[in-house]
């Protein structure tokens, strides 16, 4: 009876520490997370990209770490003064690497349309032809997978915002969406603690984009 | 108590050992010496590490101790990994070199033969888009390669010729596999298309030249299209032009797409309108099938399909010089399918396998006058390729290719019939060895084996690219290249041999941002070369023998930056080419390959009226031919050729595109040659007609409209 009740605690010691993550995890993620905020010359970018890869290395299952080292390799191309495809490609390839530890993931799914559109933006005449419906389509199925998702609904009004600048159209659909995008946001905020890290950027673009709606 | 006293010592030793901290320190230099800034070191299995700052240097503290592998990664170059032993003090590590990464954007390309036309790749001349928005190709692949360089218009043949050498000189492939009749069945001086549609094309790689060991049976060039990947969305593209209509529908999900197209022509309601220069009986008119599926495999991989099917008709008077009337009554059916299928998977350690088959079935029936042929030709191809990467520095690709070939042409009425079978066999393997990201090497031998020529033979080429100057890249290639003749020829002689080439190629290609500028020199001999007596259309006696050469340079600029909304691109191509071959026993210029040959493309687009604006011009200096009522081999030239096209495309919605486009807008009066009576008349004098253009000019008027009802346009609706 009592080796029975040493198994069953051993047991569910072990489902707890399966399901309770990491704190040495948490808190480097917290760190960089918020060493991410402050980011202004391409050094600091890169170091903190670098710590993140660092995490990714260190805790192979956890998708987070690429992500954000993808998101700021994004930004990157656009913020700093480098190779724009590199850095894209790059992106790329880290979200890839992040889409095969979590599948069907909303966020990651977001992030490699947001880099695709990346893609899109460097050579719009000759790449918005063939990558738009792929950049669209990753918009709507992040959008499918998690409709809590502030960033799909941000990235395909920016998305639109761009086409219908490009056909000369009405911005009625971005307008749409961006603000549909900041009532999640809004949503997203009242969930942010200290302890979150999951991601919560880009509520500022979402406000350039209702920005230029009348 | 004397265990509590271990645990006490235990407890205590062990959080003096975490908290005991090592700080190592050291630098990051690259291979020349110089800081490499961003690199992340690390110790392998923590979260411990930093950063090189803009000096190379780098400084991080960790609890980590004893012997640790510290990992040095930055993406781009190659990581290293050095062992050290933390003992909980300062560790100063000597200054550390990282090597860059050989890959495709920071090595040298080689250039020289090789244009691409490719939405991604750096050595791009073309975009995808250009090859359907160029105003004299009316959306024929072969059309826009026809204002690139190396290659000259033949305005009454419309197939693609390079460098001195005839139309039958060009391999076509898709995906890597042989593509047979790739061009319409046409009657002689109406011009002909390419089959196949430039939007299934995802990317175009043409070479004029020197090109790689992995194709063959091609004296002059390689023009090999790579199909689009898995679709994105759903649609539905709806075609309407003044000369047909056609639906393609596609289905998309996250693994796999399948698109299903169809196409009808007919020329006649046109040709109503628009006084032609031939007397048409039936103007051309067909309709096409085709179907492309994509599905990305569980384990990795691509698998593709495409089948295409379709059927065209003619019938026109061929007018006969000397002879008053119509002339003679040509009419020509085809029927064609074209299938393939191939599967790529990448693997880990570098190697990327390739397996596809192909077959082309074509049949031409034709008579002229009194006389009936039926003709049928079918090719299959097999293909094995495997490329393996054995670093940045060194890669190779190899690969085996079985070709089966049959023919056969029938004289109707009298049941008399010849046809012939070939088997060929190719093995080939190339190697590209990267001394520096400078300078690349490439070495490659393909052998080939044909069963109806008993024949084997081997073909060595190499190139090599250096680069000169930041964006400036120096070329040289020189190779082999042995052709069967073609195939109305072998089935007159089956023991007819392959033609040989040789060329050498030298290119100089500057790339920069928006501007593209590209000249090449180059040498071209050929040998055994086809001869016969008569004439083309009733040869007799054909042996190999004829020989010849083709010389010259071309220039290219292209400029998408100087001038707002503006692309334009200039070609300059000369080259002097004379050989023995056909019923010409001197050396002679052939009649398809003028000297001077000149074109410029402009396409300007207008926001405020949401249209693309574009211009082409081609003009060369004329076509030689022969008048026998001088003395000689193609004793005369043609007036000069010129066309000048203009197209207007008006994009109101996203998903709709209205086109219209006319080529020769001036009406130039363009004379390819002239045609003579087989026998002089009574005062001895050759009577003749000019070969001219089917009509003055050619005009065609679109509407495209996409139809997207997938999940993402009804989400849209929805919010």
């Amino acid at each position: 009876m009592k080796k029975l009740s040493t198994t069953l605690a051993l047991a569910f010691a072990f489902i707890f520490s399966a399901f309770c993550s990491d704190p040495a995890y948490e808190n480097a993620m917290k760190k960089q997370v918020n060493a991410m905020k402050t980011i202004r010359t391409l050094e600091e970018s890169q170091a903190v990209t670098n710590a993140f890869l660092r995490i990714a290395e260190a805790k192979p299952e956890e998708w987070l770490p690429l992500y954000y080292a993808a998101y700021l390799q994004t930004t990157a191309a656009f913020r700093f003064d480098v190779s724009k495809d590199q850095y894209l490609d790059q992106a790329m390839a880290l979200v890839e690497k992040a889409e095969k530890i979590a599948v069907d993931n909303s966020e990651i799914t977001a992030m490699k349309g947001y880099v695709v559109m990346g893609k899109i933006s460097i050579d719009p005449a000759s790449r918005g032809q063939s990558m738009s419906p792929q950049a669209m389509q990753l918009f709507g199925k992040a959008i499918n997978l998690d409709r809590e998702n502030p960033r799909a609904l941000m990235l395909m009004s920016q998305m639109e915002q761009g086409m219908a600048r490009f056909f000369g159209s009405g911005p009625e659909k971005a307008c749409g969406l961006a603000r549909n995008a900041l009532d999640l946001y809004a949503k997203e905020e009242t969930k942010v603690g200290e302890d979150y890290i999951l991601p919560t950027w880009g509520k500022g673009q979402a406000e350039q984009v209702a920005g230029a709606c009348k | 108590m004397k265990i509590r006293l271990i645990l006490f010592l235990y407890f205590f030793l062990s959080q003096t050992f975490v908290f005991a901290q090592s700080i190592l320190s050291g630098a990051v230099l690259d291979e020349k010496s110089k800081p490499l800034p961003g690199v992340n070191v690390y110790i392998k299995g923590s979260f411990d590490g930093g950063s090189s700052d803009s000096n190379g240097a780098f400084r991080f503290e960790t609890s980590e101790s004893g012997k640790q592998m510290l990992i040095f990664s930055m993406l781009g170059f190659e990581s290293q990994e050095l062992e050290v032993e933390l003992s909980g003090s300062e560790l100063k590590l000597p200054s550390l070199q990282l090597r860059e990464e050989f890959n495709e954007l920071n090595t040298v390309t080689i250039s020289a033969g090789a244009m691409e036309a490719s939405d991604e790749k750096k050595s791009v001349i073309l975009r995808p888009l250009d090859i359907v928005t160029t105003p004299s190709a009316n959306g024929d692949i072969i059309g826009a390669f026809q204002t690139l360089p190396g290659t000259s218009t033949v305005g009454n043949d419309g197939r693609l010729f390079v460098r001195g050498g005839d139309a039958s000189e060009v391999g076509i492939y898709i995906d890597g596999l042989k593509v047979a009749n790739s061009y319409g069945t046409t009657a002689a001086n109406v011009p002909t298309r390419n089959r196949f549609n430039p939007n299934l094309f995802k990317g175009t790689f043409f070479s004029t030249g020197g090109y790689s060991a992995e194709y063959g049976q091609a004296l002059s060039s390689a023009l090999a299209m790579n199909t689009k990947d898995v679709a994105a969305r759903s649609q539905g593209d709806l075609s309407v032009l003044s000369v047909g209509a056609g639906y393609s529908h596609t289905l998309a999900s996250d693994k796999q797409s399948i698109s299903l197209s169809g196409n009808i022509l007919d020329l006649a309601p046109y040709q109503s309108l628009v006084k032609q220069n031939f007397e048409w009986e039936r103007a051309p008119h067909g309709w096409d099938l085709e179907l492309a599926a994509q599905s990305k495999l569980k384990k990795g991989g691509l698998l593709k399909v495409l089948a295409r099917t379709e059927a065209g008709a003619m019938e026109l008077w061929q007018a006969m010089p000397g002879i008053d009337g119509k002339g003679v009554l040509v009419n020509l059916k085809n029927s064609y399918s074209y299938a393939q299928t191939n599967w790529r998977k990448a693997y880990e350690q570098g190697w990327t396998l390739f397996a596809g088959a192909s077959y082309s079935h074509n049949r031409d029936q034709v008579s002229y006058d009194s006389v009936a042929v039926d003709r049928r030709n079918d090719l299959s191809h097999f293909k094995f390729t495997a490329v393996k990467d054995f670093s940045g520095r060194l890669s190779a690709k190899s690969g085996a290719e079985l070709f089966a070939h049959s023919y056969s042409e029938k004289l109707v009425r009298s049941e008399l019939s010849r046809s012939f079978d070939d088997r060929e066999s190719y093995l080939f393997t190339e190697w590209d060895w990267y001394l520096s990201r400078k300078f690349v090497l490439r070495g490659g031998l393909r052998g080939g084996y044909s069963s109806l020529a008993e024949k084997s033979w081997l073909d060595p080429r190499a190139s090599l690219a250096y680069q000169v100057s930041e964006n400036g890249t120096l070329s040289l290639a020189a190779g082999s290249f042995h052709q069967l003749p073609v195939d109305n020829f072998r089935v007159l002689n089956p023991n007819l041999q392959n033609s040989q080439a040789k060329h050498l190629i030298l290119n100089y290609l500057l790339q920069a941002e928006g501007i593209t500028f590209r000249a090449e020199t180059f040498y071209k001999s050929y040998e055994d070369l086809v001869l016969f007596e008569g004439n083309p259309q009733s040869p007799s006696l054909l042996q190999n023998g004829g020989e010849g050469y083709a010389k010259g340079f071309d220039v290219f600029f292209r400029d998408r930056k100087s001038l707002k909304n503006t692309d334009y691109w200039i070609t300059y191509s000369f080259v002097d080419s004379k050989r023995s071959y056909h019923q010409y026993v001197t050396q002679v210029q052939p009649d398809f390959a003028p000297k001077h040959n000149f074109s410029v493309v402009v396409k300007h687009f207008v926001s405020s009226l949401k249209s693309q604006i574009g211009a082409s011009f081609s003009f060369n200096d004329g076509y030689a031919y022969t008048n026998p009522n001088l003395s000689g081999e193609m004793n005369s030239k043609t007036q000069a050729y010129q066309n000048l096209s203009l197209s207007w495309s008006y994009l109101p919605k996203p998903n709709l595109i209205i086109h219209g486009a006319v080529t020769n807008v001036l009406g130039a009066d363009n004379i390819f040659g002239y045609t003579y009576t087989a026998r002089p008349d009574e005062v001895g004098h050759y009577a003749s007609l000019p070969i001219q253009q089917s009509a003055p000019r050619f005009i065609v008027l679109g509407v495209f409209l996409t139809l997207s009802k997938d999940k993402n346009a009804n989400m849209l609706n929805n919010l």
